[in-house]
């Protein structure tokens, strides 16, 4: 699933993403072209980021993963075994996440996962609840996005609760595109 | 990457079913499973299918990397084995041969090299067969293919679920699925997604796949669509 008219310039840094979306009709032109990243086109800048006392971190060697599980536990995910939380970072090509420079705690953070040149699909993301509503998600969500077409991955999908459509739809996220449904193995749904 | 695509197509060690070479093992499948595999054969009473008792995925020894999943003799003596395999053996020009045969849109060959390179599970579907002793050699050919995504722990994605048309309606491709299933359970990975296009999430729901669970979407970033 490419994005028709899509132009890059040979090894970016960092990008402006030029986006003209359609209501009705979501075939998109994005250009792409290498920029300094004080001329970013995000919501939030890195510039006001760290001006709020947030960092933006790109690997997750100084993250803390007990932290974030407390995370993940406090928006309703399970906890999970951190071995594991680790096991799947390792193998987990592109991921971002905001450090509040006071405690060096993450407070929002998302992953994606992929082949690496044609699909990724975006997991885990979370705010922690003291702080959501200031835009940490979106920050998040932007970066990965732009990170992911910098490499050159068009079809970046997730999976989305119900509640949270609405977050994902300004984003660029588009719900069963032409019936296109997305599907979860269920171990006691299978027919015999 | 150009190295990538000269993926092994010795016909000699293509199959390896010697024991010392490869762990292989004729792998016994449930009697009623096979029946639709059975009869995309000729009817003729020297096919053999295999069979197995059903059980769990943790029950179960580790699926091996490579079995035969239906084998049958024809009237020159000639066996045709049709062999699962999940070790990543998928020769890039014949899946991109494939994949023109199921009509998929060309995508670049060191692309789907890396694509496969970076995927987590391939299982590929191979036709054999093995001449008498009066003819040639091994003849080796891809006939379906399933590879899957994943962070090795938590999450898998299914991608490029293909059967040849010449070999569709048998069966072969809820097996690529099962199997590949079985064997990412096998290692743990619980949550096994994946997209459908509307006209085969029947296909999905009847190996198992849900829909929108609890309500949960499918989004896509600007698809083409």
């Amino acid at each position: 699933m490419l994005v028709p008219g899509i132009t890059y310039n040979s090894l970016p840094t960092s990008l402006r993403l030029r986006l003209r979306p359609h209501p009705q009709n979501v075939a998109v032109s994005v250009s792409v072209s290498s920029q300094h990243s004080n001329n970013q086109n995000y919501s939030i800048s890195d510039q006001q980021l760290r001006s709020r006392g947030f960092n933006l971190r790109r690997t997750f060697s100084d993250l803390n993963l007990d932290h974030l599980n407390s995370i993940f536990v406090a928006v309703g995910f399970p906890r999970r075994d951190p071995d594991k939380i680790r096991l799947a970072l390792e193998n987990t090509d592109t991921l971002l996440w905001v450090e509040d420079e006071k405690t060096k705690r993450p407070v929002a953070f998302a992953r994606a996962t992929g082949d690496g040149v044609f699909n990724a699909i975006i997991w885990d993301v979370v705010v922690d609840p003291s702080f959501q509503g200031i835009g940490l998600g979106k920050a998040v969500m932007e970066r990965l996005v732009t990170e992911l077409l910098r490499k050159g991955i068009t079809n970046i999908a997730l999976y989305s609760e119900p509640r949270v459509l609405g977050f994902y739809r300004p984003l660029g996220f588009v719900a069963d595109p032409d019936g296109i449904r997305g599907m979860v193995y269920s171990r006691k749904q299978k027919k015999r | 990457v150009l190295d990538q695509l000269s993926f092994p197509n010795n016909l000699n060690c293509g199959l390896a079913l010697a024991p010392q070479r490869r762990k292989v093992k004729v792998c016994r499948l449930r009697t009623s499973f096979w029946e639709s595999i059975r009869s995309g054969f000729q009817k003729n009473n020297t096919t053999q299918v295999i069979e197995t008792a059903s059980s769990s995925p943790e029950e179960e020894e580790l699926l091996p990397d490579e079995f035969v999943l239906v084998e049958k003799t024809e009237p020159d003596g000639a066996i045709v084995q049709i062999i699962f395999s999940f070790g990543g053996e998928v020769d890039v020009y014949d899946l991109q041969a494939l994949c023109d045969k199921v009509g998929w849109p060309r995508r670049p060959l060191s692309k789907l090299a890396a694509a496969l390179k970076n995927s987590y599970m391939v299982a590929a579907l191979h036709l054999v067969r093995k001449p008498t002793k009066t003819e040639g050699s091994e003849e080796k050919r891809l006939i379906g293919m399933a590879r899957a995504t994943s962070d090795h722990a938590f999450n898998a994605t299914i991608w490029d679920v293909l059967v040849d048309p010449a070999y569709q309606g048998q069966g072969l491709g809820k097996a690529l699925i099962e199997k590949l299933i079985r064997a990412l359970l096998q290692r743990d990975i619980g949550n096994i997604t994946l997209f459908a296009d509307s006209q085969v999430v029947e296909f999905y729901r009847n190996l198992g796949f849900e829909p929108d669970p609890e309500g949960i979407k499918g989004m896509f970033w600007y698809p083409k669509y």
